[in-house]
């Protein structure tokens, strides 16, 4: 391994870290600024939930593709969400791994499966890029930072797949471009749409904790019984 | 630079962005990632697939970019990046009420179906607000919203003719049951249940309080309607004035105290329950010391308790149950009336979707009262239309009066040729009339005297505003004030009313101050009447003290402001009856 590569896997990965997360400090120190409002009424008289009840409702709603119209309408597109999320998490994985726990990723299996989860991605990542060029709703609210958001994740996987293997001593390239590409990918999150992570904990917390406390959340429904055929 | 090139009005509204911004407003302005599943959940989206300046993002983005430009350091340094742009005129203003007004009816089905949790509802209603405070509103909204801060209902209702309709359903239900105690009770003390209702039912449909009435009658029920502060709508819910919210709902809730009321039932209101129940402690920044509760958990109560009895062959029709959005979605009331249908009617069919997911009557959201959004809210109303078609009954039973404006419409519009009711007047055609009603005699708590209770204060003033003011102050103590505008009046009223004080202002046209109060004095049959002396010209105290009788018992200057007023009072008073008034 070259010290360059050394030096992107390891320090300019960490000097990107720290900065990401010296950003994120302030970005919360910034959404904590403003004063949360409470509620004062009393409790809702649906004595099966609460406010704490609400929010972990809230929290789990994510996993939970039945409680939502919209997941449950559009599921296969909550399953690319899946999907393209999962690949995420495991590329963020996975740039820890190769510097610090390379053994891990020895096994020809692990590689596959990350390899396949990779260019799912990919192909998803696609597949939404056209989705927010076609569809006129989409394209009219996507912004600049969406669209180059959705590409940056795109071309990450993509490089990433090339990067699993690991195998410095058959070219530094792939494993270069790819620590760079998350270096890169460190320092801008705090900027654009992909910190909704940040986020998520606290728009869900405070939408769950109304919604419990007044009894809607977890939500109750009477589905459509299927006709039946004589 | 920026602040500069606003209008005055935008440049308001920035400003006022700012102060209203909470973690829940910001989290939801924060927090979007575009991802398009709120869209479908919106009717509006659903019935214009081919406009989509009605998805709950775009419209969300509307907002959304004045807070990036603004109030967000990524929107400030790369605005063109994450489409921040400000606000400047007030063509933009008129251009964002078109959309926070026209586009939504804050319905919340988005927020309810958004994976991030971000709360559409609540930045529309933010921005309804922020326009209103300059004034920027669609016409019936600032109509209803004028009535609800000066008459102190939304449909302008008289106190006159609301207690004239109370009377006249009083009679109707004496003479219906043949009895006297069967009679709606006015600001009664001490009562279990206070009812307030929405001013259509007094305007349009008082078929409904006639309906409750009946049926705290025949539960033998210790209620009474308030004579004021009887409306439990709420126009600051629909038009994101968060100073009128609070104002409306404390005049309810002040009454209620004042009667020493148990419990609050409201009839079905939607958004009056949601304002009255759910947002008005918020708004107002007060908890409530009694129980709210919709009139459809109070029914559904006296059915279990065997208070009323019920049979539901009675209505015999098809039934489907529409869920207004503040009751369901925002306060998860949705299977009570449910449950209480199940006793009232003899056929229901569930509605799909329901419950929290139900759509939107689209009258919701004030929509009613905006009559230049009209043809797009009945054009997005084919999905209601679809929704109630695909029931197949013959009548839809909704909890509230906005519903059933708005569905009344829908169905006039599609020509779906059903009913629309509400669970009231299913209950109470349902309800078995025993031959024998008991209503118990309460006994009310005794009142605690008011400091000027059983004082009768002659208060004169020709300045019609002072002798309001000073009316005021004094009958919420407890007096028996009468006015008089001039000297002449004042005079003969003393002699006539003998009053235990008089306020005396100086300068009056006619008769002056200094006449009457020396007339008082040397009349031997009046001249021991407390009097205190209050004027705008200090000056003339002197001539009054220099006149050859007793001096007065009081002397303030005006302004005078209640304490100061109040103190004296008692003080003169207390000399009359040292130790104490019986």
């Amino acid at each position: 391994m070259s010290e360059t590569l050394r030096f992107v896997s390891d320090d300019l990965q960490l000097m990107a870290l720290s900065f990401m997360a010296i950003v994120y400090m302030i970005r919360i120190r910034w959404l904590l600024g403003f004063k949360a409002s409470r509620d004062r009424q009393a409790p809702s008289e649906r004595k099966d939930t609460s406010s704490f009840k609400g929010i972990v409702y809230s929290w789990a709603n994510i996993a939970m593709p039945w409680s939502m119209e919209s997941t449950r309408r559009m599921f296969p597109f909550y399953l690319q969400f899946m999907v393209f999320h999962l690949a995420v998490a495991a590329n963020i994985t996975m740039s820890f791994v190769i510097p610090y726990a390379p053994g891990l990723m020895k096994p020809m299996i692990v590689v596959r499966l990350l390899q396949i989860l990779f260019s799912a991605a990919v192909a998803i990542g696609c597949y939404r890029m056209y989705r927010r060029f076609s569809n006129p709703a989409m394209r009219l609210i996507s912004t600049p930072d969406d669209f180059f958001s959705l590409a940056l994740l795109t071309v990450w996987s993509f490089v990433s797949i090339f990067a699993a293997p690991n195998r410095p001593d058959l070219g530094e390239v792939p494993l270069m471009v790819y620590f760079i590409m998350t270096a890169f990918f460190l320092v801008y999150v705090p900027f654009s749409k992909i910190s909704h992570y940040l986020y998520y904990p606290f728009t869900r917390f405070y939408f769950g904790r109304t919604m419990g406390y007044r009894g809607v959340y977890p939500v109750k429904r009477a589905a459509q019984p299927k006709p039946t055929h004589t | 630079m920026i602040p500069n090139a606003r209008s005055h009005k935008a440049g308001k509204v920035v400003e006022r962005m700012g102060k209203k911004l909470n973690r829940q407003l910001v989290g939801s302005l924060v927090g979007c990632v575009h991802c398009g599943m709120c869209t479908e959940s919106c009717h509006y989206v659903l019935a214009n697939p081919d406009d989509p300046t009605y998805a709950p993002a775009y419209k969300a983005d509307q907002i959304r970019k004045i807070f990036k430009r603004n109030f967000d350091w990524t929107g400030k340094v790369f605005p063109w990046w994450v489409h921040a742009q400000d606000i400047r005129t007030d063509e933009d203003l008129e251009k964002l009420k078109d959309i926070v007004f026209g586009k939504c009816t804050n319905c919340r089905r988005c927020s309810l179906n958004c994976p991030m949790g971000v709360d559409f509802a609540l930045l529309n209603r933010m921005a309804r607000g922020l326009l209103v405070s300059v004034g920027v509103m669609p016409e019936g909204v600032a109509v209803v919203s004028k009535d609800q801060w000066e008459v102190g209902n939304q449909m302008g209702v008289l106190p006159q003719e609301y207690i004239e309709t109370l009377e006249w359903l009083s009679d109707e239900l004496e003479e219906e049951f043949k009895d006297p105690k069967a009679r709606i009770p006015i600001d009664k003390m001490d009562a279990e249940i206070v009812y307030a209702i929405n001013p259509r039912e007094v305007k349009y449909d008082p078929r409904t309080i006639s309906d409750a009435a009946r049926i705290f009658y025949l539960a033998g029920e210790n209620w009474t309607m308030p004579s004021e502060g009887w409306d439990m709508t709420n126009f600051g819910l629909f038009s994101g004035d968060d100073e009128l919210g609070g104002a409306v709902a404390l005049r309810v809730y002040d009454k209620v105290r004042e009667l020493r009321g148990k419990t609050l039932v409201l009839s079905e209101c939607g958004h009056g329950y949601r304002s009255t129940r759910c947002e008005g402690p918020n708004w107002s920044g007060k908890g409530v010391p009694f129980v709210i509760e919709s009139s459809v958990l109070t029914m559904l109560r006296y059915i279990r308790e065997g208070r009323i009895r019920v049979d539901k062959v009675k209505n015999k029709e098809s039934y489907t149950f529409h869920d207004s959005c503040n009751n369901a979605r925002s306060c998860g009331f949705f299977e009570e009336p449910r449950e209480l249908l199940d006793l009232v009617v003899t056929d229901f069919r569930e509605m799909y979707p329901n419950r929290a997911e139900n759509y939107c009557c689209t009258g919701g959201g004030g929509a009613m009262s905006m009559s230049e959004y009209t043809p797009q809210r009945l054009k997005s109303a084919v999905i209601k239309a679809d929704q109630l078609k695909a029931t197949g009954a013959k009548a839809v039973v909704t909890s509230c009066h906005n519903c059933v404006d708005g569905l009344t419409d829908v169905i006039r519009h599609y020509k779906l040729g059903m009913k629309v009711t509400q669970l009231v007047n299913l209950t109470a055609n349902a309800v078995i009339i025993p031959e024998k009603v008991s209503v118990p005699v309460f006994i009310p708590m005794p009142v605690e005297a008011l400091p000027l209770q059983g004082f009768k204060i002659l208060v004169v003033d020709d300045e019609p505003d002072i002798l309001a003011f000073l009316s005021a102050v004094l009958e919420d103590q407890g007096a028996t004030v009468i006015q008089a505008a001039d000297g002449e009046q004042a005079l003969a009223l003393t002699i006539e009313e003998k009053p235990d004080l008089i306020t005396l202002d100086l300068s009056m046209p006619g008769k002056n101050g200094g006449y009457v109060f020396e007339a008082i004095r040397n009349n031997p049959e009046i001249a021991s009447t407390k009097v205190c002396i209050i004027t705008g010209k200090p000056e003339l105290r002197r001539l009054i003290y220099e006149r050859p009788v007793a001096p007065p018992d009081g002397y303030l200057d005006k302004p005078v402001n209640e304490e100061t007023l109040l103190t004296n009072i008692r003080m003169i008073l207390e000399m009359k009856h040292p130790v104490g008034h019986a």
